[in-house]
Parts: C-alpha cells; sequence; structure tokens
C-alpha cells in the first residue's frame, strides 16, 4: 500500500512540470470531448476551449492535446478501485482527475493527499458541493436544461410569476456565487436521445456564463457524429458555440464583477438556495435584479445598497441576523419575511421543485412581486419575455453591465432598458462582434437605451 | 362563387331571420390596400380620412381617446412574433393616426387600454409589446397615454348609462378617460375572436370596462384598484356581479354562455359610449382567435386598411371584407357559438349592417375581400 502510494505520488509530482504551459484552472474552458482520434482535436482549431474532459484516454489523443497546449482531465466515476483508476489515468499522462458523481466520504481526500500536485476537480451533485472551500473549481453535474419550458403539448407554460416560464441555472449560479468568487463548473449533460439545436446550445452557455459560470459542454450523440463527420451545419453550430464561448472569456473581468441592485434574497443555500426554479429564479424571469444573500453571511455590508430585502425563512436565523434586518428596516429599508410557519427545505439531491413545492412557494412569490411592483430596483427591461438578464457592477460602481440571454428560436427585436444612476455612457456588445454605442435618453427612473435586435445574447456596458 | 357573387349574396342577406333595422344611422366607410407597415401609412390614413369627409371636423380643438386593441399580456406571441404583427393594434398605425389628429388641430390625443391584469402605465405594457414609447409621443405634442383597466389618472369612475332597453347592464363605470373626451375612436385589428366571432371596432370595446370592477380579482363592494386577471367571472360567464359600487347585472344567474354574454355587453357599451370614429387596422392579423392563446389561430397579411364614422357600419365593411356575412347569426360562420354583436348593436340604433345603405369609398370590398376562413 505505502509502495504503491508513492508511485503515485510521483507519477503526479511530475504533472506541473509535464504541462507547465497550460492554463491555471481557473481559465480552464472545459468540454466534455467524446472522441478519442488524435484527428478531432482540429475542431479546437481557433477554439477558446482549452481543457477536454476525457472519459477515455489514449495516449495518442492525450499527447496530441498536450501538443496543442490542451488541459486534459480524466473523469472517474463512483464505483470500482477508485485508486487504480486515477494511477491508470495519470499514467496515460493526463493533467488532473474529474471524479464526477457523489463518492463516498473522503475519496477525493484521499486522491489530493495521494496526489498534490495534481488537479482534482470535483463534479458532485448540488448538495454536496463545498460552498466556500478553496477547490480550485467548484463543479456540479447537476443541472437544469435551460431554456423556455413546453407543456407536453408544446405550449409554453407560465410559470407562478404568470409570465413565460424559462429554466434556468442563474439562480443556482448566483447562490453559489455568493458565497464568494469562485471558479464554477455546471456539468450537465443534454438528455439522452435528443437531439439539441446549435441555438439551444448556444443559450446554454450564455445562461452559464452570464452569472459568471461555465457551462461543461457535452454535445448530444446526433451532433457529435455530424461534427465529427464535418458536416458543414455541424461545423457552423460549432463555430457559434465557440464564438458564444470566446465572447464571455474575453471579458474576464465580467466574471469579477459583483450582482447588483437594490433587492437582496436572503436564503439558506442549504435549503432552498441552490434549487432551480426557486424564488430566485422567479425573481429572474420577471427581470428584477437580485443580490442573493446567504444566510451565514447576512451582515449590514451584505446589505449595503439594498433597498428591499426577502428573507425567506425568517425562523432559520439567529438572533443577531434578526437584529441586522431590524437594523435595515431602521435604516428605510424594506423588509419581506415570508409566511409564519413557511420553511425553507432542504431537498436533498434534487434541484427542482415539485408542483406542491412551487404552490408553497407561491405564498412567498406573490408578497415579493407585490413588493416589486414595477419599481426599478438597479434596472427594468421591457420585451423580454423570452430572455433572462443579469445586472452586474464593478467593485467601484463605475462600470455595470447587463447582460440579455434570449432563450427562443428567434430573435427578439425593439427591447428597452431603463436603469437607475447617472451613467454617462452606454454600449452595445454581442457576441458577433457589434460593439456600438447607445443614446442614453432620459427615462422615468434615470436613464434609458434602446436595443434594436437580439439574437441569443447581448451586453449592455454603463460607465459613469 | 366569384366576389362578386359572393357580394350580392351578402347584400341580399338571405339568411337572415330579421330585416335589417331601416333607421339605424349609416355612414360611408374607406377601405385602404396595405401590403405592409414598411408603405407610407400615415398618406394612406390621410386619404382615407379626407375619403370620410376630413379628419379636421372631427378633432379640431377637440380631446380625442382612441381605444387601442392590446389583447391579452405583451409576452404572449405567436411564433415569437411581435404582437403589432399578429394581434395587437400597430404603432405605426397609431403614430400615423397621432400625427394627423395633431396636424388636424385636435388639442389631445389619448391612447387608452385596460391593459390585461394591471393597473401599471400603459406606456409599460407598450415598451413590453416592443413599442417604441417616445417615438410616438413626438407624433404630436398632445399624445397621452392611459391605462384604463382601474381609475387611473382620474378621481372617480364615470357612469355611462345604457341609452334605451340595456341587454346587460343598465350603466357601466369606467375609466375617466371614456366620459373626459370630445371625440372617441376604437382602433382595432382585422380578427377573428374566439367568443365572439369577430374583434373589429365595437368587440374592441369590451376592453372598455375595467378589471378593477368587472375583472375576477375585483372587490366586491368596491373596485380593486390594483387589479391581476381578466374578466371572465363577470363579463363572460357571469360568475358574479362587478363590484356593488357599479350597478349590478339585470338578470344575473339567468345566462352563463359567453356567446351570449360578451355580444350583448359589447352592444351595451358601443350605445353607452358612442364610437365616432372606427379605425381597423387590417394590414397584417391573425385569423381564428384573438390572440396566440387560442389553439390554432393563423397568422394572415389582408393587407388592408379600413375606417368609418360609423362603428357598426365598419364593422359591417370589414367583416364583409373577411369574407362573412356582416348579418349572420348565431350558428353560421364566423358566429358559430355566439350571437352576433353587430346585429344586437344595430338593435341598439348604434348603426346599420346592412351592406347596401352603406357607402364605400377608395377600395371596393371586392378589390379587398381576404377569406377568413380558407
Amino acid at each position: 500500500m505505502w509502495m504503491r502510494t508513492v508511485r503515485w505520488a510521483a507519477i503526479l509530482g511530475f504533472l506541473p512540470l509535464m504541462h507547465a504551459s497550460v492554463a491555471e484552472p481557473s481559465d480552464w474552458v472545459p468540454v466534455r470531448w467524446p472522441w478519442q482520434d488524435a484527428k478531432s482535436l482540429e475542431l479546437l482549431a481557433d477554439s477558446p476551449v482549452n481543457c477536454l474532459l476525457l472519459k477515455s484516454y489514449p495516449a495518442e489523443l492525450v499527447s496530441a492535446a498536450a501538443d496543442k497546449g490542451l488541459v486534459t482531465l480524466a473523469v472517474l466515476s463512483p464505483g470500482g478501485d477508485l485508486a487504480a483508476a486515477a494511477r491508470k489515468a495519470l499514467a496515460a499522462k493526463v493533467t488532473g482527475i474529474v471524479l464526477e458523481g457523489d463518492f463516498p466520504e473522503g475519496a477525493a481526500a484521499g486522491v489530493r493527499d495521494a496526489a498534490p500536485g495534481a488537479t482534482v476537480i470535483e463534479l458532485t451533485s448540488r448538495s454536496r458541493m463545498p460552498l466556500g472551500s478553496k477547490a480550485a473549481v467548484l463543479g456540479t453535474y447537476q443541472g437544469v436544461w435551460p431554456g423556455i419550458s413546453l407543456l407536453d403539448d408544446g405550449v409554453k407554460k407560465a410559470g407562478p410569476t404568470g409570465s413565460t416560464w424559462i429554466d434556468t441555472n442563474t439562480g443556482f449560479i448566483r447562490a453559489v456565487r455568493a458565497w464568494g468568487e469562485t471558479t464554477l463548473w455546471i456539468a450537465n449533460e443534454p438528455t439522452p436521445k435528443t437531439v439539441v439545436t446549435g441555438a439551444r446550445y448556444q443559450q446554454v452557455i450564455a445562461d452559464a456564463a452570464m452569472s459568471g459560470a461555465r457551462w461543461v459542454i457535452a454535445l448530444d450523440t446526433d451532433f457529435a457524429a455530424r461534427l465529427h463527420g464535418r458536416e458543414a451545419d455541424a461545423l457552423s453550430d460549432w463555430r457559434r458555440m465557440a464564438a458564444m464561448v470566446r465572447y464571455f472569456e474575453q471579458h474576464p473581468e465580467w466574471r469579477h464583477m459583483q450582482e447588483s441592485g437594490q433587492l437582496a434574497v436572503v436564503q439558506d443555500p442549504g435549503k432552498g438556495g441552490l434549487l432551480s426554479g426557486g424564488i430566485l429564479d422567479m425573481i429572474a424571469v420577471k427581470h428584477t435584479p437580485v443580490r442573493p444573500v446567504p444566510r451565514q453571511q447576512l451582515s449590514p455590508a451584505a446589505l449595503s445598497g439594498a433597498t428591499m430585502a426577502v428573507n425567506v425563512d425568517g425562523e432559520s436565523l439567529t438572533p443577531e441576523q434578526r437584529e441586522i434586518l431590524r437594523n435595515f428596516t431602521r435604516g428605510g429599508g424594506t423588509l419581506l419575511t415570508g409566511p409564519p410557519g413557511w420553511k425553507d427545505q432542504s431537498h436533498g439531491d434534487t434541484i427542482t421543485l415539485d408542483k406542491a413545492e412551487l404552490e408553497r412557494l407561491n405564498d412567498i412569490w406573490r408578497d415579493v412581486n407585490s413588493m416589486v411592483g414595477r419599481r426599478n430596483l438597479g434596472v427594468r427591461l421591457f420585451n423580454v419575455a423570452s430572455m433572462l438578464s443579469n445586472f452586474i457592477a464593478s467593485g467601484d460602481g463605475k462600470t455595470a453591465i447587463v447582460h440579455l440571454v434570449n432563450y427562443a428560436d428567434y430573435p427578439v427585436e425593439d427591447i428597452a432598458v431603463h436603469f437607475l444612476g447617472d451613467y454617462k455612457h452606454a454600449t452595445l456588445i454581442t457576441p458577433e462582434g457589434t460593439e456600438k454605442k447607445l443614446e442614453i435618453y432620459q427615462a422615468e427612473d434615470g436613464g434609458g437605451v434602446d436595443i434594436d435586435k437580439v439574437g441569443v445574447c447581448a451586453t449592455i456596458r454603463l460607465e459613469r | 362563387m366569384t366576389r362578386r357573387e359572393w357580394i350580392a349574396t351578402i347584400t341580399a342577406a338571405p339568411l337572415l331571420k330579421a330585416a335589417p333595422a331601416p333607421d339605424a344611422p349609416a355612414a360611408p366607410v374607406s377601405i385602404a390596400k396595405c401590403a405592409s407597415y414598411d408603405e407610407d401609412i400615415t398618406a394612406k390614413l390621410a386619404a382615407m380620412f379626407d375619403q370620410l369627409g376630413g379628419l379636421e371636423r372631427l378633432v379640431r380643438n377637440k380631446t380625442v381617446t382612441v381605444k387601442l386593441n392590446l389583447t391579452g399580456a405583451p409576452s404572449q406571441r405567436v411564433r415569437g412574433i411581435a404582437p403589432a404583427l399578429t394581434h395587437y393594434t400597430h404603432p405605426k398605425l397609431v403614430g400615423a393616426a397621432a400625427y394627423l389628429m395633431g396636424r388636424a388641430g385636435a388639442k389631445r390625443v389619448n391612447f387608452v387600454e385596460s391593459a390585461w391584469a394591471t393597473a401599471g402605465p400603459l406606456e409599460d405594457v407598450m415598451l413590453d409589446a416592443g413599442w417604441n414609447v417616445r417615438s410616438l409621443q413626438s407624433a404630436f405634442s398632445g399624445v397621452e397615454f392611459e391605462n384604463t383597466n382601474a381609475l387611473g389618472k382620474g378621481k372617480r369612475y364615470a357612469r355611462l348609462k345604457v341609452p334605451e332597453n340595456p341587454y346587460m347592464y343598465p350603466a357601466y363605470d369606467l375609466n375617466h378617460a371614456y366620459e373626459d373626451t370630445d371625440v372617441f375612436v376604437s382602433m382595432a385589428k382585422l380578427k377573428n375572436h374566439a367568443t365572439c366571432g369577430v374583434t373589429l371596432s365595437l368587440k374592441n370595446c369590451f376592453g372598455t370596462i375595467p378589471a378593477s370592477i368587472y375583472g375576477d380579482s375585483a372587490g366586491v363592494n368596491e373596485p380593486n384598484e390594483s387589479p391581476t386577471d381578466g374578466r371572465s367571472a363577470v363579463g363572460h360567464e357571469g360568475k358574479r356581479q362587478p363590484s356593488k359600487s357599479a350597478p349590478q347585472e339585470l338578470h344575473f344567474g339567468v345566462n352563463h354562455d359567453p356567446g351570449y354574454r360578451v355580444p350583448h355587453i359589447v352592444a351595451d357599451v358601443v350605445a353607452a359610449r358612442p364610437i365616432h370614429l372606427a379605425i381597423i387596422d387590417g394590414v397584417e392579423s391573425i385569423a381564428g382567435g384573438e390572440g396566440p392563446w387560442i389553439r390554432g389561430v393563423r397568422i394572415v397579411k389582408p393587407g388592408l386598411l379600413i375606417a368609418g364614422l360609423n362603428p357598426v357600419c365598419t364593422d359591417a365593411v370589414s367583416a364583409a371584407a373577411m369574407g362573412y356575412n356582416p348579418r349572420a347569426t348565431r350558428g353560421t360562420a364566423p358566429f358559430q357559438t355566439c350571437d352576433n354583436t353587430l346585429l344586437l348593436a344595430e338593435g341598439h340604433g348604434v348603426g346599420t349592417t346592412d351592406l347596401k345603405r352603406i357607402e364605400v369609398r377608395g377600395v371596393s370590398i371586392e378589390q379587398a375581400l381576404y377569406r377568413y376562413d380558407s
């Protein structure tokens, strides 16, 4: 056993030297690589994708990837001899290990202890993510497939907000990142036996990226086959996907900005905070900027700049935390607390709410909706029913960003954006390469700009 | 059947059980072809107003209220298309009307609608529909907007009485905008309606009744100034009375058929609140229903603008242009499951549905014919 550990450590110890040229984990742009031939790597020419997740790792592929400066990560799943699997992967000279799934307690630590030089990334269920840890990358294999939700008969589903409902991971991503700046991967895969359009892939990439995470690109079987066969349509979609990824990677500053706006939601991530379709997503569908505040991190500073706060589960607060919220209201803030007896519940390994739970959540949602009304809490968006947005700002408050992601299969035209604050310049930026100054006009609460058309994604940069 | 034969058929009206009201007023109707909203809508509308005797004599030094047709929430789309290209009146037509009314000397032009499930500003709804509100405001300095789904900018509701023999309610409590005006315009879409057969200038006025009083969430005693839904329970189904502050339904509980109730309410409303000018947007529209929530609606491009000084006459010509007999009775398209609002309004003496008595100016009905039931 001891010798095995030494051998393992020796192998792993070389890794940083072998791949000294590759970027830091925080810069890795991941894809689940479905092919084993080195020629497939030609698809990454001029692509921002630089990190391959491999379920099998033939030497030819790994070597060719290394020559191109690509990171290779062996994906290990629960079951079998984990140590042996890791040794085999590292012997094939991959850069690091991805542990995907929910492993027994201590399994990941065992790998890390034995291989201090290798990067080990855990893709766990949401509920097992080590929030606030120093992990190089925080990740989960669980996610909803973003898009406009349809009923069985193809009719668009109206959510509790009364708006078109959009399935999204943004609320979850915001909740995780509220614990502190982290590199977050969301590694859900297309539903088996489904065909995903090129536009949908772009939407999924943007859904994660607009809130500061990276989707681990995963191709459906049909698309992978067509792409491997270099079919023109598939190549075109692949290039568009790369353009979407590049768009966000070219703006690393966006990832370091903070959720902005005047509405704070105090919620326990261990309970409803990491769910999709919960209160954060409901507010997002209403296009109200929202800042999640983990209950454990509730402080006066966390509420700075907020004018409204929602305390989802009032009974879970400590006396000190209650006092912070009391002071918030004494200072003029409006506080909404969940109904008496309303409990934000833990959901184990499920990531969405069932119908009964949604109806329960409606109790608090109705009050939130009424409290927010048509107030501008940072930015108000019009004609964006098929879109979600994110409003973030730099630490000095001089720059604000409004990301727009369109989940419809058609472009949206004639969008109006009304924002609070005295911004002097507004610029429209798009993945297609647009960078256009927008005329700022006076709107009800501050300034406004109009956007002619948005395909899948666009960003408005506001500068004071 | 040729177009000419069809017109001859509906003019003779052999299906009618009742003869046209001989004394119901008649007024000319203008039809113009307009293939797209990129054409010069302002010029076309100006020509149509001239054909009707000129806009100036109608609006000079007057306050004008224009009831738009913004059915349902702006987020609801037919195949993702902007509502103005399917089931909302188009902002270019709105802007053209504002400009022409301003040029003709109107003091104020107040664009109104009882927006779906909200008492918020109408401008928000327009923005959510992708309209450029600033552009509309720049059409004429007297342009205003008001959401009439509740009290709005008024201090009290206006009580408008149905002059004679009301069908459903003796009077209706409406937003002040419908009373504080010299000229009332109904600007509707040329489209079908699932409950009433057609949505034209008459049916458009069902949207004058505020959800604060007639909505599902209306207060029992007093209006609810924050309505959150539509008017099914009161208007369509007769499951409840409006707020007690308003005149109550005359024969409450007798009839719960929306196909009876809504046409009768509409006929009451247009008798209580006379329409001076009807403008129908048939450039691009939908057939098969009034909005995307109706299963099976189809996008159509009739390429028509229709206007007239009498709403019943205008709707009769519009219905004919859609390929319908404007005097068809219940059971005949487009009134398969409802009463004919046009005939009910005619019964109130609002106007005639008799095409033989209506002078059509500009393009003829035969030339304009675009069959909605294709």
